[in-house]
């Protein structure tokens, strides 16, 4: 399945069946407090019963992604980053060596082809760091590929469609 | 050398590795303090943001102690540096940040502090130090904690002395030593809570 993460309302994509839209503004996500609940307690499974225990499956099943977010110091805005944090119950404690590094192993979480639409980024620098956090990312949330795009926030939502639509034609 | 705020930029504050971190740096702090100094410390999700920028505008020097979050910074630190930036102090403390990874590679924290320095300088205040921290969920619980503590005590006296340092440590392991290290140290974390290896190890999410 594919889908579209965003930190703002898009407007109508006209998506496939197979393309879950998720509007992050609209739903109720309080941060990560670290207990490691969904590691060591109810494994696979958050303590906190909010509107991410929705979107965390979404991002395991999925083979491929847009997330669309608001850049704050090269890294997503709070919206986005607060729903990340949030996808650990697809992780389990265990670490095994992953491309050379120590990573946490996955649940039944999907390679995913990504493209990342950012908005809001201040200078050269600030795009550079959060291109670095993007391949960070890929370690750990298992992206096979990613595209990283920086854009406005008015134009973001133009870019959602036509990479959206590239997943229609594939 | 002067006043310094520690902000703890950990999730779980009270109850945080950041907070055993920040005690061992206010201990050698302390230790070759003068009476005009005065270490104040707060936690992002226990004090009011108003409170500690408040107490950032009588400060030298700023120590956020935070652990690495989805490779980045924690989002309620992000939120509260969000909040420090539209009330920058007028005394442009600098700087400085002890973070910690609960991965074996200290490196993997390196985008985070790459943030920070950004935050530094979008609110015009001057990074200084750092202290990277690998297999920092475990190191206190080793009998290797000295290595992190004398770390931290460079780390300190780095800061009294007012001079730049960036440093990194970790477990002295092959990786995958640390690897199976790890896999005890969850196993042992689980049983209190009567979990099995065998349901730590589920591949379902949310029981699917």
């Amino acid at each position: 399945m594919n889908l579209i993460l965003s930190d703002f309302p898009l407007p109508e994509l006209g998506q496939g069946p197979d393309t879950a839209v998720v509007d992050l503004s609209a739903l109720n996500i309080h941060h990560c407090i670290g207990c490691f609940g969904c590691w060591v307690k109810t494994p696979g499974k958050c303590v906190i019963r909010d509107d991410a225990g929705k979107v965390y499956p979404l991002i395991a099943q999925s083979d491929r992604v847009i997330y669309v977010s608001r850049v704050k110091y090269g890294s997503y805005d709070s919206i986005m980053k607060t729903m990340l944090e949030r996808a650990i119950p697809i992780q389990k404690a265990f670490i095994q060596l992953y491309r050379g590094e120590t990573h946490h192993m996955q649940r039944a979480v999907k390679d995913k082809e990504a493209v990342i639409i950012a908005y809001g980024a201040q200078s050269p620098e600030e795009q550079a760091v959060f291109r670095k956090l993007i391949e960070r990312n890929a370690y750990n949330m298992r992206f096979s590929s990613y595209q990283v795009l920086f854009t406005t926030k008015q134009q973001a939502a133009g870019l959602v469609k036509k990479e959206a639509a590239k997943w229609e034609k594939s | 050398m002067g006043k310094i705020v520690i902000v703890n930029g950990s999730p779980r504050a009270p109850k945080s590795n950041s907070k055993q971190y920040a005690a061992i740096f206010k201990e050698f702090y302390q230790a070759g303090a003068s009476e005009a100094d005065a270490i104040r410390e707060y936690a992002v999700i226990q004090d009011e943001y108003a409170a500690i920028a408040q107490a950032v505008k009588d400060c030298s020097d700023l120590l956020f102690v935070y652990p690495l979050y989805a490779d980045g910074i924690p989002v309620v630190l992000l939120d509260f540096l969000k909040y420090l930036e539209k009330h920058v102090p007028a005394n442009k403390p600098q700087v400085s940040a002890i973070v910690n990874c609960g991965f074996f590679e200290p490196e993997q924290t390196k985008v985070s502090l790459s943030m920070l320095r950004l935050f530094c300088r979008q609110a015009g205040l001057p990074f200084s130090s750092c202290l990277s921290i690998g297999s920092g969920e475990a190191f206190l619980t080793t009998p290797l904690a000295f290595m992190v503590k004398r770390k931290i005590k460079q780390l300190a006296k780095a800061l009294q002395k007012g001079r730049k340092r960036e440093m990194q440590v970790t477990l002295p392991l092959p990786k995958k030593s640390f690897v199976k290290a790890s896999t005890g140290f969850w196993l042992t974390y689980a049983e209190k809570f009567g979990v099995t290896k065998e349901q730590m190890d589920s591949m379902k999410i949310e029981g699917e």
